[in-house]
């Protein structure tokens, strides 16, 4: 077709926007369509990036926060270990060690340079939570895990393809280190193929609108958004604003709470998170690496400014951090980093509690922002193999200045779906006996918080193991501006023989036939005096059950009357 | 708007209605037995939509001298199911539910849209049934279907008094496994029924007989939250059209694609939500085959939105699950994808200094600033206005008087001034922004089901278009773009197309290797006897009726399901369900391995009738087509282009001509780029194809 005659104008500069978000989404479309595990498909846990040759972000399409950004330190590290000028057509990069800018090992990222005319003009990337890397045990999450080593294949930056040839040697390398050789080379290959589109639509622009000016056009996209970013910023009152948080354990260290602190200062146009109070670093797989600290500041940002901002690596250079050493939030080798999504979600909720008092509009009381995550797994019944499910549940959101928190719904960085009981059922020998609201677990205010659930299981006739990853069993969501605490949660596991064990938020136990597991999940924080709270809502609170008569006159005195 | 307005219709044949109503008109297409096409715009009457209805029969008689008592079919797609959930207007309705589950349809899936939020808002549809209006009762069936604990009937009384003590019109029941053994739904909906038979009752099992039951909760909430309406809507409309001497019985469009008689449709009201658009779909593929183009893409620009559907090798993409309102509608109904961008998306500078277009719209009200009702800010339509694409005198064949002026006002203040560009520039920018944007909303739709949007051709569907249609083909690199003779009615016109329809599904669960044919044949057998029974209350005076099965199939282990067809009476059924399983999972999800397989679900498919374009039968003007010359601004070229100006009415077949060009017919406006050559096809049909320089 034919070649237009286009200059840098504020319109061809948004056409091509609108381009870069098109194809990072028809990468994530296609890495989700084509990859094989579950986890993908139905978590939709992967991720797809485009980048400028300098290592920053062009535009992403993610349906999980927690991604958000998290190739950044990859491709910085890719580009130190193999320069622009050694990349040629048909390359494709590979990695996923964390300490070398990835993020827990089942994240893989592969990288292509986009190739025109000879030379790079941009990168296209890609990430997949893969179904198993190895370590030591299935899915290559062991919640017990004390050393990376045990968490699976640490892979360094490296060549998987050069100029069209296959690395054969690593791919070998690979299959024999992996549970399941041919999923985990699906999964690549679909990752491959997201890039290798990217990288063929960047061309087919650079062919409408020649390189240098696409190039040029890239530069002017992240200023752009730098420029909106800062201004953003800068309508937030100057400030250093602090929060506290803590988490309930590491699985290990079962009486240890894990505090994370953060100062956060907003200052000229530019925000700064400092870690420093932080814990440090855990025995048990809780801690994070720069890049989920750095995607829960993003994350916060991103929600806390103008949402009309395209997002590209111009919102995050006003961004910056301090992650002291040996901290969880930096943690030294070889200390396991695995289940690290309970922390970056508690990382993300005290970056954005801290604004409660600068910005009391933008930012609700804290959420339940606990995923608990179980898994049952045993001999079925009948004898024809394993049964593993997997089930999370979210708790309540924190309530805000006009708008009571959300009932049991996922927040900041995670965003998963429940398990239907009518499938578990028939998955596993379990029962599900109930799923309900919680009541009285929002935290009383002018708004209330948000209810956590109520799930009841029973084993059925066969043995299971139990994995338990709570989170605020021990630390509460705190309500804000005068609201109380959403109720902490609470597991507790009734055995058949009539004994009683509460679940110490993370637990790793067998359930015999006719026990039973009972889970409530935490309440949100109330947001406001709840004296305040108008009586004909706490009276259309107790009639739809989500506050009792006598709670209701306890914490709303005259106004639940 | 009349069309073929003063010449009386020779009668004796049987006379076809199709009336679909739409947010602004009500369209009515009427073909005679000789194959002569009228049809007529009338204003939609929002109070009560089946006045139009009304009002049309009488046009017909007094404009096309129709005596009612000749249409020997009245064919109707509606949007009240979709508006009384839009509006909230829908009935008070009460859920039973299982012990213990009474919140499910509160809890939901837990996740969130609003993914980089922090003050959220609820996303499951609790307006349906607040807490106070959910009541459980004691029982419970397992997995295999087997009771684990009787149902307690007391608990069932008791539960429905109290609704109907707190004033609800109809009451949904949803108990767990009840896809599995529906016996204690059965019996509780006797029970309400018995105890309040003024009370509507819509029970889960007949609703949709499938896994999850979030799902499945809400897609019976909401069909019984829209029966009532449904119910009074359709009765009302009955009686009406009956008074008017039309003894034709009425149909109803549903939402996948087929008609099914009004006394059926209020009972499955849920069945209904897609109604409009779902004949659109078919009168784009019925168009697309009277031009001899069976992949299609459609795309219907209107006020805030645009949607999107795809054909398929002559067939209309379906999905088994919708989207109304944000909430999730498990019913099968035609792939269409909104895009939110349309002609009123406003267009804005944001804080960096660059154009952006929506996703804020005028909407309809206050609508573009070249309306005249107020409407300051400059939109897509304004844009078009200025760059001479949109005839302001000739706007809806003249129905609304444009206002270039204000059009010009708006985009010269917000947009043209600020940029310091001119006026022309920046509306120009307008449509490249949007098409932008809408090109890859129309690739990702394609991409998603595994389609190369490029060996597609481009229909727009309804009068906005058009205008956009050759910029968004180049975009995709769509070499071929089809405008129908009437594409503002395509909607009506596919009501007249579409066959009887009727749909049943059930359950099944077992792996592809432990399935044997004669189960499956059972549950099929119930499915026919259910769907037969629908059949015999369409009056089809002895139309052949085509059997059609199918399997809604996974994976083991993926939730997933693809609905394949099934030819259950050939030797090799099941393999050949598996190797189309393969083939369908490849295409849609990009690999397929030979790894167990099940079938989820069993679907009967009865159809009737159906076919008959209504292309091919269109009238043209004798004269001249060309109206003139306009000069243009379109985004390939550097500066204007002299472009001729068509009268649609009076292009016949064979007529051809080059862009840039401009086509203005009452119902749409064609903008055909530099580049695009276009012809009138024997049927009436404009094919723009691209041709490279």
């Amino acid at each position: 077709m034919t070649q237009p005659h286009l200059q840098l104008d504020p319109i061809t500069v948004e056409v091509v926007r609108h381009k870069l978000d098109g194809i990072a989404n028809e990468m994530e479309s296609t890495l989700l369509r084509s990859s094989f595990s579950p986890i993908v498909k139905e978590g939709m846990d992967a991720s797809a990036s485009l980048f400028t040759i300098a290592g920053e972000t062009l535009s992403q399409a993610c349906a999980v926060p927690i991604h958000l950004a998290t190739l950044i330190p990859i491709v910085e590290r890719l580009l130190k270990d193999f320069p622009l000028a050694s990349m040629k057509e048909g390359d494709v990069y590979i990695m996923n060690d964390p300490y070398l800018g990835g993020t827990h090992l089942p994240d893989i990222a592969i990288v292509v340079p986009v190739m025109y005319r000879g030379r790079p003009i941009a990168l296209s990337a890609s990430m997949t939570h893969h179904q198993d890397v190895g370590g030591m045990t299935p899915g290559s999450i062991p919640t017990n895990a004390t050393e990376i080593y045990q968490e699976g294949i640490r892979i360094p930056p490296l060549k998987l393809r050069d100029a069209g040839v296959m690395n054969d040697t690593l791919v070998k390398m690979l299959r024999l280190n992996v549970r399941i050789p041919d999923v985990l080379m699906g999964d690549l290959n679909a990752q491959i193929a997201a890039c290798t589109i990217g990288a063929r639509r960047i061309a087919a622009l650079a062919d409408a609108y020649g390189d240098n000016l696409l190039t040029t056009i890239f530069q002017e996209l992240l200023e752009k958004s730098e420029t909106m970013t800062r201004e953003a910023l800068r309508a937030i009152p100057s400030g250093t604003y602090r929060y506290v948080d803590y988490m309930d354990n590491d699985g290990i260290e079962l009486d240890r709470r894990i505090r994370i602190e953060v100062a956060v200062t907003v200052a000229d146009g530019a925000i700064h998170c400092d870690f420093t109070g932080t814990s440090r670093q855990l025995k048990g797989p809780f801690n994070v690496v720069r890049s989920g600290s750095q995607a829960a500041a993003y994350f916060a940002v991103r929600a806390l400014t103008d949402p009309s901002i395209p997002t590209n690596a111009g919102c995050f250079r006003p961004v910056s951090l301090t992650l002291p050493e040996g901290t969880l939030v930096n943690p030294k080798e070889p200390a396991p980093v695995g289940s690290r999504t309970a922390t970056i979600k508690r990382i993300t909720g005290c970056i954005i509690g801290a604004f409660q008092q600068a910005l009391p509009e933008k930012v609700p009381a804290d959420s339940g922002g606990e995923l608990l995550t179980l898994a049952f797994g045993g001999r079925k019944p009948d004898g024809s193999g394993n049964f593993v499910v997997g089930e999370l549940i979210a708790g309540g959101s924190g309530a805000a200045i006009r708008s009571d928190g959300v009932d049991v719904v996922e927040t900041d960085a995670s965003n998963c779906m429940n398990l239907p009981a009518e499938a578990l059922e028939m998955e596993a020998p379990v029962r599900v006996r109930r799923v309900e609201l919680r009541r009285d677990s929002g935290g009383a205010g002018k708004r209330r918080g948000g209810l956590g659930l109520i799930k009841e299981f029973e084993m059925l006739d066969v043995e299971a193991t139990l994995t338990h990853r709570g989170e605020r069993h021990f630390c509460p969501a705190a309500g804000a501006h005068g609201g109380q605490a959403g109720a902490p949660a609470r597991s507790v596991i009734y055995r058949a023989d009539g004994t009683e064990e509460v679940v110490p938020s993370k637990l790793v136990t067998v359930l015999k036939p006719g026990d039973r597991l009972l889970v409530e999940t935490a309440g949100g924080g109330g947001y406001g005096d709840a004296a305040l709270r108008e009586p004909e809502l706490v009276a259309s609170d107790i009639a739809n059950g989500k506050i009792s008569a006598e709670e209701a006159a306890r914490l709303y005195g005259s106004a639940a009357e | 708007m009349v069309e073929g307005a003063g010449d009386k219709l020779q009668l004796g044949g049987n006379i076809q209605v199709g009336v679909d109503i739409g947010g602004t008109f009500t369209d009515v297409v009427c073909r005679s037995s000789d194959g002569k096409v009228r049809f007529v715009k009338l204003p939609t009457t929002r109070k009560d939509e089946s006045q139009a209805v009304l009002q049309s029969v009488a046009l017909m008689a007094r404009e096309w001298g129709i005596a009612a008592a000749d249409i020997g079919r009245f064919a109707h797609g509606t949007t009240v199911a979709t508006n009384a959930v839009l509006e909230r207007k829908g009935a008070r309705i009460g859920l039973i539910t299982t012990d213990g589950f009474r919140d499910v349809l509160e809890v939901g899936r837990q996740m969130r849209h609003q993914m980089y939020g922090v003050v959220l808002e609820g996303e499951t549809p609790v307006f349906l049934a607040p807490g106070a209006r959910r009541k459980e009762v004691r029982e419970r069936v397992a997995a295999d279907g087997t009771v684990l604990t009787p149902l307690d009937e007391d608990d069932v009384r008791r539960a429905a008094a109290e609704l109907a003590a707190d004033g609800v019109e109809a009451i949904a029941i949803c108990f767990l496994f009840s896809f599995r053994n529906p016996a204690h739904e059965a019996r509780a909906a006797e029970i309400v029924r018995e105890a309040h038979p003024d009370l509507m009752v819509a029970v889960s099992h007949e609703v949709d007989p499938a896994f999850r039951e979030y799902e499945r909760t809400v897609v019976t909430a909401f069909d019984a939250y829209v029966k009532p309406v449904i119910d009074r809507y359709l009765a009302r409309l009955e009686t009406g059209l009956e008074s008017s001497g039309v003894t034709a019985p009425l149909q109803v469009m549903q939402s996948r694609g087929g008609l099914m008689v009004s006394s059926v449709a209020r009972q499955r009201p849920v069945r209904l939500f897609l109604s409009g658009p779902a004949a659109g779909v078919i009168g784009a593929r019925m168009a697309g085959e009277a031009a001899g183009i069976e992949d299609l893409i459609t795309v219907d620009i209107g006020g805030t939105s645009c949607d999107i559907a795809l054909i398929d090798k002559g067939r209309a993409l379906v999905r088994s699950e919708g989207v109304i309102d944000g909430y999730p509608v498990r019913v099968a109904m035609v792939d269409v994808n909104s895009i939110g961008s349309g002609g009123g998306s406003i267009a804005w500078i944001d804080r960096g200094g660059g154009l952006r277009v929506g996703p804020q719209s005028a909407g309809s009200e206050p609508g573009p600033a070249c309306y005249g009702r107020g409407g300051e800010k400059p939109t897509v339509t304004d844009a078009s206005v200025v760059l001479g694409y949109v005839n302001p005198d000739y706007f809806a064949g003249g129905a609304m008087q444009l206002r270039p002026d204000l059009a010009e006002k708006a985009i010269r203040d917000h947009i043209a001034d600020p940029l310091g560009m001119t006026l022309e520039q920046a509306a120009l920018g307008i449509h490249r922004v949007l098409n932008a944007q809408m090109a890859e909303g129309i690739r990702l739709v394609s991409i998603r089901q595994g389609l190369d949007p490029r060996r597609f051709a481009l229909m727009p569907l309804g009068g906005g278009g058009a205008v956009h249609a050759t910029a968004l083909a180049r975009d995709l690199s769509i070499r071929r773009v089809l405008v129908p003779r009437h594409p503002g009615i395509l909607s009506a016109s596919g009501l007249l197309s579409a066959p009887v329809e009727h749909e049943m599904a059930a359950a099944f669960g077992r792996s592809v290797a432990d399935s044997n044919p004669a189960d499956i044949r059972a549950v099929l057998d119930g499915l026919d006897e259910a769907c037969r029974g629908l059949m015999a209350r369409e009056r089809l005076d002895g139309a052949a009726v085509t059997v059609r099965y199918a399997a809604d199939v996974c994976y083991v282990g993926q939730s997933y399901t693809l609905e394949v067809p099934l030819a259950i009476d050939q030797a090799d059924a099941l393999d050949r369900l598996y190797e189309d399983f393969l083939v369908d999972h490849d295409r849609v999800y990009g690999h397929a391995t030979r790894i167990p397989a099940r079938i989820v679900n069993l679907r009967a498919v009865h159809q009737a009738g159906g076919g008959g374009a209504i292309e091919g039968v269109m009238e043209w003007r004798d004269g001249p087509a060309e109206k003139g010359t306009r000069r243009l601004l379109v985004a390939e070229s550097s500066g204007p282009v002299e472009a001729k100006v068509y009268d649609r009415g009076a292009m016949p077949p064979g007529f051809t001509f080059a862009g840039p060009a401009i086509v203005e017919q009452p119902d749409t406006t064609t903008l055909v780029e530099p580049g695009w050559h276009g012809a009138i096809d024997a049927g009436g049909s404009m094919i723009l194809t691209y041709q490279d320089a």
